[in-house]
């Protein structure tokens, strides 16, 4: 194995300065190892990853202007999605009360995304850095949950959690030995429960 | 203001952007925004169990702050 381009698809968040349209050398590379044969169709993906995340901009950009809000958008594709920031102070009422309006506009861009491509997309919004201070605070609220079910050997129901929230929790508990977790209830009260393994 | 932002988070959406249109009452209850699309976008502007209708109810309830209303009103009839 040769370690040249290992991923482009999951380039790190650092990459993408220059944004998705930067792409200098688009020329087709199709000889790369055989180990991964299929890394032109990968390519193809991150290159609709990257429309869909200047559709998306331009969706918001317009809403930022009308509203008269100041923000800057970063593109950028992560785990193979789209990743759009709005990035700048004072955009709280696009967040609001627990993200609710942040999960909401998320919605209607991956709706605009779809309109524009005909493709469903799984676009990850994120304004004023809310989904990283969030990641932050529920990574320590399940470490705690994961403690307390080692500790009783009870099974412990967090508070009900957006699609995004249940996620960060699942991948953190999966990393931890004994336990392991699973999601019920109906939205939008659905919540993860951790449970020993 | 807020008619023009709704106008723009629904056209964004849908098949038919010229057809979209979006008004605003006020009454002593409050704050009304009507939209009307076209008849075959109905469905999008309102979703599946009315989800795309409470995105943008919420969004436009983030901008425009409480007591605002959003009638999809269905011209179709």
């Amino acid at each position: 194995m040769t370690g040249s381009a290992p991923d482009l698809a999951v380039e790190g968040p650092e990459a993408n300065e220059d944004g998705p349209t930067a792409g200098a050398d688009t020329t087709a590379v199709e000889d790369t190892t055989s180990s991964n044969g299929s890394h032109g169709s990968d390519e193809r993906r991150l290159a609709d990853l990257e429309q869909e995340g200047e559709i998306a901009a331009d969706y918001i950009e317009g809403l930022l202007d009308i509203v008269d809000m100041d923000g800057d958008l970063d593109l950028d594709v992560e785990g193979g999605r789209a990743v759009v920031a709005v990035v700048g102070d004072g955009l709280d009422k696009l967040i609001g009360p627990g993200g609710e309006t942040l999960e909401a506009l998320q919605e209607l861009t991956r709706l605009a995304v779809l309109q524009k491509t005909g493709v469903r997309s799984r676009l990850m919004l994120d304004v004023g850095g809310h989904r990283a201070r969030r990641r932050i605070e529920l990574r320590k609220v399940a470490t705690n949950a994961a403690e307390r079910v080692v500790d009783t050997g009870e099974p412990q129901k967090l508070a009900a959690m957006t699609p995004f929230e249940r996620k960060v929790v699942h991948d953190v508990i999966a990393t931890i030995d004994g336990v392991r977790s699973e999601s019920e209830g109906e939205e939008p009260t659905r919540r993860v429960v951790v449970l020993p393994d | 203001m807020l008619e023009a932002a709704l106008e723009h988070l629904v056209r964004g959406i849908v098949d038919y952007p010229d057809d979209v249109r979006v008004d605003l009452s006020s009454n002593r209850r409050g704050r009304t925004l009507e939209v009307r699309v076209h008849p075959d976008d109905l469905g999008k502007v309102i979703g599946r169990r009315g989800r795309t209708a409470r995105a943008l109810r919420t969004v436009m309830g983030g901008v425009g702050g409480r007591g605002l209303r959003i009638d999809v009103v269905d011209v179709d009839r």
